[in-house]
């Protein structure tokens, strides 16, 4: 790891010092981890970036103390935290206390809904769950509530449902709720995937914050981007491996080409038209997205922006026609397909090749498309693997894979760069060229403005508030 | 928009398992039909009575049926005959039991029901979280009563994006097998990886909670309604006890 000397502390402590040689999960034939060393002060930032699979992850969960696995994974090294020092050796790990080891070093996990209970009624119960397991008085976990929201304008979701938020309300809750409880180290796994500019200035204010209180912080992420200005230490994960990087270095990696400039179409025929289009829950009080007015037509590739919450997610599943509008007209002249924002909720076989095949009539040529689709998508290598055995960037290109293995002339992308890593992101890009080149459209949400820039004709931009939205949107 | 009652959790269940107990031990089928009759005033009164008919009554006319079946139609009962045909003998004494047995079913299940309904779930783990029993029970119970509702969203969405691929979208009865059919495995899966994602980071949230914990959520309880808890767990217990004595020893 480099020092960057403008930014580095004069503070010698250290809270943590992680020395792996080398970490294997229980089964696999490679290391996931190789010659690991980290040293984190207080108050400082560490941004470690590589690309999906590259063991970020890993790293993550071997700084929270959820791996090793006792008795299954294979590690050999030491970590030395708040004057206790963990040995792993190849004969026999210290179990670690998770809940003990957690008051130390918090992990928000890449897939941020994880982190939540699932079991509270209220975002306000959800962020206090690890305090109120703790018997932290009543009183003082409605201060930190109170400190909390008002630092993430929280307050308008303290009273709803933890399960029925969107994507990047869901993190930002749960980047509350690790914050909360004040652990020394935090470990933020891709803390600004899916948040709109407002959540991701809010959340970066948070932690220069928490780094003056003396908090020291991990950034695990595609990109150092957003952090390279005020860092303390930067490296980059290669297959388990962390090197040492400069700002300077990372930010003139080339992280994708952009897409060649294409004329809008003019009079083209209209795929997708929304007139007046109101959507809504049943049950809730206001719709999520009223008056909507939208054409999207052949060879058109238009973007929705807007915050977390604003209905993005609704208007996508509309054209995809999982939900109908309550008021207004809906044409759609076109078949569809859908990428949705989590890939998890679009994958459910044992296998890629099953996965991909689902639901394919046997003797169709569809299903003969399937070699081919996961040959332009890199997954040919993969047809056998279990899909929740692949990094995050593969999964999601699994995702992608069911949906274009149909060929739909409207696509649909809810989030699509999330946890796509640079080759990831290449493929994207070449799909909604393919789709847009051959007469299709796409519709895609999405706060990476980079990408939106270089990839969507016109931005649509969306009016809901956030507090009208509910269920999945 | 059924109305929520201002009731500690656990003075609904100690008044329904009073009512309950002494229900049964009474045996009379006029006390059954006004416990009956007053579960579905209450039922009325919040808001509630029609779930309440369809949740009973999908339990209810299976066990009256069977009953019927068991008692009613091939009664050994020589008295009383009111009809026979080969091995069918309907007779009074066998119609009396089946409709009493019946009715002491019915008295446990809609009261049973009732509870459901008019408790709020989160408000009952809160109950227990913040009563002085082990932190385990209210562990155990979060983990029943938010399993279904998680399991239902997951196949939700395992619907939607099967719906996507133009799967599992068939109508009436032979496509709601074929949903079934499709949804199974992949919701069992997709349920047990989810545990698996959830459990390790719950654990460093500090669940199930060791020692002392708290909760943010109040519960709102008085002493009259602990008071009143206290006499109903003393009907539960004494109240069955009270009736049987007299019959001890005489049968």
């Amino acid at each position: 790891m480099i020092e960057n000397q403008e930014n580095s502390r004069t503070e010698n402590s250290v809270l943590l010092d992680l020395n792996i040689k080398r970490f294997r999960y229980s089964g696999a034939e490679l290391d996931s981890l190789q010659r690991i060393e980290m040293n984190l002060a207080p108050g400082s930032l560490t941004v470690v970036v590589g690309e999906s699979g590259s063991g970020k992850s890993t790293l993550g969960e071997v700084l929270a103390g959820i791996l090793p696995r006792q008795g299954a994974d294979q590690c050999l090294g030491t970590m030395n935290l708040a004057g206790q020092r963990i040995e792993y050796t190849d004969l026999e790990s210290q179990r670690i206390n998770v809940a003990g080891w957690a008051k130390h070093v918090g992990l928000l996990p890449q897939e941020a809904g994880h982190y939540l209970s699932r079991i509270r009624e209220r975002v306000a119960e959800e962020l206090v769950f690890s305090l109120e397991n703790e018997g932290v008085p009543r009183e003082e976990m409605r201060q930190r509530i109170a400190g909390l929201s008002k630092q993430l304008g929280l307050d308008h979701l303290l009273e709803r449902d933890p399960a029925k938020l969107s994507g990047g309300q869901e993190r930002l809750v749960a980047l509350a709720a690790l914050a909360i409880s004040e652990p020394s180290v935090m470990v933020l796994d891709e803390p600004l995937a899916g948040l709109d500019s407002w959540a991701t200035d809010a959340v970066t204010e948070m932690i220069s914050r928490l780094r003056a209180d003396g908090t020291a912080m991990v950034v695990l992420s595609r990109t150092a981007k957003p952090w390279a200005d005020n860092t303390d230490a930067l490296g980059k994960l290669v297959d388990g491996q962390l090197s040492k990087i400069s700002a300077e270095e990372h930010v003139q990696q080339p992280v994708s080409e952009p897409t060649q400039w294409r004329a809008t179409p003019g009079e083209a025929e209209i795929l997708l038209d929304f007139s007046g289009v109101q959507l809504g829950y049943p049950g809730a009080e206001r719709p999520v997205v009223d008056g909507l007015d939208l054409q999207v037509r052949a060879g058109e590739c238009v973007g929705l922006a807007g915050a977390n919450g604003s209905g993005k997610t609704t208007v996508l599943k509309t054209a995809a026609g999982l939900l109908r509008p309550t008021a207004g007209t809906l044409a759609v002249s076109a078949s569809t397909g859908m990428l949705l924002q989590n890939s998890s909720d679009q994958l459910f076989e044992r296998t890629v090749l099953r996965e991909v095949s689902f639901g394919l009539p046997k003797k169709g040529k569809q299903r003969l498309r399937v070699p081919e689709v996961l040959s332009q998508l890199g997954l040919e290598a993969f047809a056998e693997t279990h899909p929740y055995e692949l990094p995050a960037s593969a999964r999601r290109l699994v995702a992608l894979a069911t949906v274009l293995v149909r060929e739909p002339q409207v696509l649909l992308l809810d989030e699509p760069t999330e946890a796509l890593d640079s080759a990831g992101l290449a493929c994207l890009q070449e799909v909604i060229d393919s789709v847009l080149n051959r007469g299709g459209s796409v519709l895609l949400s999405t706060h990476d403005q980079d990408f939106m820039h270089r990839t969507a004709h016109r931005v649509h931009q969306m009016l809901g508030t956030p507090e009208s939205t509910t269920s999945g949107a | 928009m059924p109305k929520s009652i201002n009731l500690h959790p656990f003075t609904v269940l100690a008044l329904a398992a009073a009512v309950v107990t002494m229900a049964t031990a009474a045996n009379l089928w006029w006390v059954s039909c006004a416990v009956l009759t007053a579960c579905a005033l209450v039922a009325g009164w919040t808001g509630h009575l029609r779930r309440l008919a369809v949740l009973s009554a999908s339990i209810l006319i299976p066990t009256f049926a069977s009953l019927l079946l068991i008692h009613g139609l091939v009664s050994q009962d020589a008295s009383g005959l009111i009809a026979a045909a080969g091995p069918f003998r309907v007779t009074v004494s066998g119609l009396e039991t089946a409709m009493v047995l019946g009715l002491r079913t019915a008295v446990l299940v809609v009261a049973g029901l009732l509870c459901t309904l008019l408790i709020d779930k989160h408000q009952l783990v809160a109950a227990i979280d913040l009563s002085p029993a082990p932190p385990q029970v209210g562990y155990l119970l979060a983990a029943t009563l938010f399993l279904l509702p998680h399991m239902a969203e997951k196949q939700r969405t395992i619907g939607q994006a099967q719906a996507l691929r133009q799967a599992g979208t068939g109508r009436g009865l032979s496509g709601w097998f074929q949903r079934v059919r499709l949804r199974a495995v992949p919701l069992v899966l997709a349920s047990l990886q989810d545990a698996h994602d959830r459990s390790a980071h719950l654990s460093a949230r500090g669940f199930p909670a060791a020692g002392s914990h708290a909760r943010l959520r109040t519960v709102a309880d008085s002493v009259t309604q602990q008071r009143v808890r206290w006499v109903a767990l003393l009907f539960a217990v004494l109240g069955p006890i009270a009736i049987l004595a007299p019959f001890w020893g005489s049968r």
